[in-house]
């Protein structure tokens, strides 16, 4: 008697990984698998919605005084808003190690929780999408699976530029400098996960990191034409690049908008990049005087607009593959997921990174000439404009986007992934000799 | 225009938006053949509305006439925009509309005044105070002493959205509950086969506004047949008010489809007079519909660990 293999998929409490993640799901389920998903209490609700069983961490009392989640969010939103003018080497110390105390917290107080929760699924092979690694899962008694939906960058390489820096790798001295910062500003938070690691019986890992490659399999969303060219290849037994992750979603009609004429513009810059009201008050202003329509991803804070323009149109959600399909430009800030949900559609990306992998992602989109890359903080209206219309009217990049986007999606990278997991739990059932989970699925 | 032409030709525009809806949900392509018995068996109609709905789809260029006698489809139902149906309203309608679709997308004011409406639509100010109004009876505008009009709360807040389903979860179970509550059975039917078909589009092929409109349909059946005056009236306004303000469009289609088999367990309930059981199976899946929305983070940000019980936001962060 067989039933079918369950993988439990983690994605970190992110868009962009839960996301990249259900994707996965979508294809795991259509080949024959069980996907649920294990979920951090800020996303209750989200996988069900695509059809998922979702199993909830309980979240340990934080440390500090009590405050009510949305007054911690916004504390955050407050603390950290002027941060994201900085330089990356300047928001190293600002927020980047802060943020990794944060997550250091986040993976000591899930622990408990999450190995009682790996105990109720049993599934048959964990996926993993985030930055830290949890005991629970290295001890689950199952394989598991990394998914790199970060930039590239994360797995770091002498030939590939410092993590969150948006250097080149030819900027050694800037490189290197970047690198001794890196390690200074999370140095507590490292020490803090070896304790951690030494506890449930792992070896720490090298100050600065945080997450180890699988030893069963890696996914990483770097589609070919943003890789890098790496002094130690990846182990490719045990690695699959995914050419873009992109989920099925419920169709979208543009609105007809009063000024309804001129190419398509998708303006988003992520849950936490809506926050910046004034950033995109700002940008609408300009839009306004552009012969094209643009659609604006507005978050939560529709409140904050008046007076849109007729050729401007704001929602607080955008089923973001569906309109990124029909735009000609996508305005973004870098995060991985958009980043390649735009190559995939062969549109042209204006990145303005805030923080993280954004930074990687803007100079990789110049560097690779798949966009373009504006600081946040210091564009002029005619730098913005010109920037818009300049991507617009760049009919070499289109043309080379459209014959990338078809050599994606011919090899379509939920399915890829799907594959490869479920190749991971035939080689597990051989090698524990129980029938139960066999596949017959090959990587 | 009469009130009565004014109730036929929106009756049969709303018909020739369903039509328009279905030719999508079944993959047809241009130049494919619309059958009247087809579409008047999916719709519960007799032919001759249909032919008017395909009349007036050909007359706005959706349909084409075929020299034989029939239609076919003049557009690619699956190309970007090819089904904006504005121009299937009649003048006064389409201009409220628009006014109301500007509401919605924060290009006006609270309080807008007559002379700007007709300068911005270019329009006469007899034409904005007729739009107006319409939506005066919709319960969208005021109007205020003297001159002027002020618009009242929409669908365009996280907060106005948590409010509409408070409102929403108090009132519906209540109003299948309310002692004589009739379900109108042809309406049904027709319903059910919409619901039906929706529900088994190929993947893909369901669109946000279609599903809209059919959701909208659905509650407003339920609400007609409330056997409360009070409660029927104040859901039927509330439920115009969502399908012309609401647009939150970010639902997955596994939902749609899973809301669509709600809405036929619920009636399948009230066709058995199972009222009870209908009423929590309402409750169930409006609670079910509230669109979830992180509270969560960017990557790179600390994930928000949310305390047990506490609300889900409207909207995301």
């Amino acid at each position: 008697m067989t039933r079918p293999p369950v993988v439990a998929l983690f994605p970190e409490a992110s868009f962009g990984a839960a996301l990249n993640c259900v994707a996965i799901a979508q294809a795991l389920r259509a080949q024959g698998a069980v996907p649920v998903f294990i979920c951090h209490p800020g996303f209750t609700g989200i996988f069900v919605e695509y059809g998922f069983r979702e199993y909830h961490l309980h979240p340990a009392a934080r440390p500090g005084p009590a405050a009510a989640p949305e007054d911690h969010w916004q504390g955050f939103i407050n603390r950290h808003l002027p941060h994201f003018d900085l330089s990356p080497f300047d928001q190293l110390a600002t927020y980047v190690g802060p943020t990794w105390a944060a997550i250091v917290d986040t993976a000591i107080a899930a622990e408990p929780s999450l190995g009682e929760t790996i105990a109720r699924i049993r599934p048959d092979a964990i996926v993993l999408d985030n930055v830290i690694m949890f005991p629970a899962i290295a001890n689950a008694g199952c394989p598991w699976i990394r998914v790199v939906s970060c930039a590239e960058t994360e797995i770091a390489d002498p030939r590939v530029p410092p993590y969150l820096s948006g250097l080149d790798a030819g900027d050694r001295a800037e490189c290197d400098a970047f690198r001794r910062e890196y390690r200074r500003v999370t140095a507590t938070a490292s020490a803090r996960y070896g304790a951690l690691r030494r506890a449930h019986g792992l070896t720490p890992l090298k100050p600065g990191v945080f997450l180890e490659l699988s030893p069963a399999m890696n996914l990483l969303l770097a589609p070919s034409i943003l890789r890098h060219d790496r002094a130690h290849p990846l182990p490719a037994q045990r690695l699959r690049y995914l050419e873009g992750c992109v989920r099925t979603e419920a169709r979208y009609d543009v609105p007809v908008l009063p000024a309804n004429d001129g190419p398509l513009v998708y303006l988003s810059f992520g849950s936490l990049g809506a926050i910046d009201t004034a950033l995109i008050t700002r940008m609408i202003g300009v839009f306004a005087d552009i012969p094209a329509r643009f659609l604006v991803n507005v978050g939560g804070f529709p409140d904050a607009y008046r007076q849109v323009p007729d050729n401007v149109y704001l929602a607080g959600w955008f089923p973001q593959p569906s309109v990124v399909a029909q735009c000609d430009l996508f305005i973004h800030h870098g995060g991985n997921n958009s980043f390649c949900e735009a190559l995939h559609a062969g549109v042209p990306s204006l990145v303005m990174p805030y923080c993280w992998d954004g930074h990687d992602n803007g100079r990789r989109a110049e560097t690779t000439g798949t966009g373009r890359r504006l600081d946040r903080a210091g564009w002029s209206d005619a730098d913005l404009r010109a920037a818009i219309l300049g991507l617009l009217a760049d009919a070499p990049m289109r043309a080379r986007l459209g014959a990338n986007a078809e050599r994606m999606r011919a090899d379509p990278g939920p399915q890829a992934a799907a594959a490869a997991i479920l190749g991971v739990i035939d080689e597990s059932a051989v090698g524990r000799d129980t029938p139960r989970a066999r596949t017959g699925h090959g990587a | 225009m009469g009130e009565r032409r004014k109730r036929a030709r929106k009756s049969h525009a709303d018909l020739a938006r369903l039509v328009l809806d279905m030719t999508r949900e079944r993959g047809m392509r241009p130049g494919a053949h619309l059958s009247e018995q087809v579409f008047a068996e999916s719709c519960a109609v007799s032919r001759t509305p249909i032919r008017a709905a395909f009349k007036m789809l050909s007359e706005n260029g959706f349909l084409t006439a075929r020299p034989g006698g029939g239609y076919a489809l003049a557009i690619d139902a699956d190309a970007p925009g090819a089904l904006a149906t504005a121009r299937l309203d009649t003048q006064e309608d389409a201009l409220a509309e628009m006014i109301l679709a500007d509401r919605a997308a924060r290009r006006l004011d609270d309080a807008p005044s007559v002379s700007f409406l007709a300068r911005r639509y270019s329009v006469s100010r007899v034409a904005v105070l007729n739009a107006l109004k319409i939506l005066q009876a919709e319960g969208i505008i005021d109007r205020l002493p003297g001159q002027s009009w002020c618009f009242r709360p929409i669908l365009d807040t996280p907060r106005a959205l948590a409010d509409s389903h408070q409102f929403r979860l108090a009132l519906e179970p209540q109003a299948i509950l309310t002692p004589g509550f009739a379900l109108d059975p042809r309406r049904a039917l027709v319903l059910r086969r919409q619901m039906q078909e929706m529900r088994a589009a190929g993947e893909g092929r369901i669109a946000a506004a279609a599903f809209a409109r059919l959701d909208a349909e659905f509650h407003g059946l339920i609400a007609r047949g409330a056997a409360n005056a009070f409660m029927r009236d104040a859901l039927l306004a509330h439920h115009r008010l969502r399908l012309i303000t609401e647009r939150d469009s970010g639902v997955p289609e596994f939902r749609l489809r899973q809301s669509l088999q709600e809405h036929l367990d619920i009636l399948d309930s009230l066709e058995r007079y199972q009222f009870d059981i209908a009423a929590d199976q309402m409750a169930l899946h409006l609670r079910l519909s509230r669109n979830p929305r992180p509270d969560a983070a960017n990557r790179g940000g600390p994930p928000l660990l949310r305390l047990p019980g506490a609300a889900l936001r409207a909207g995301p962060p």
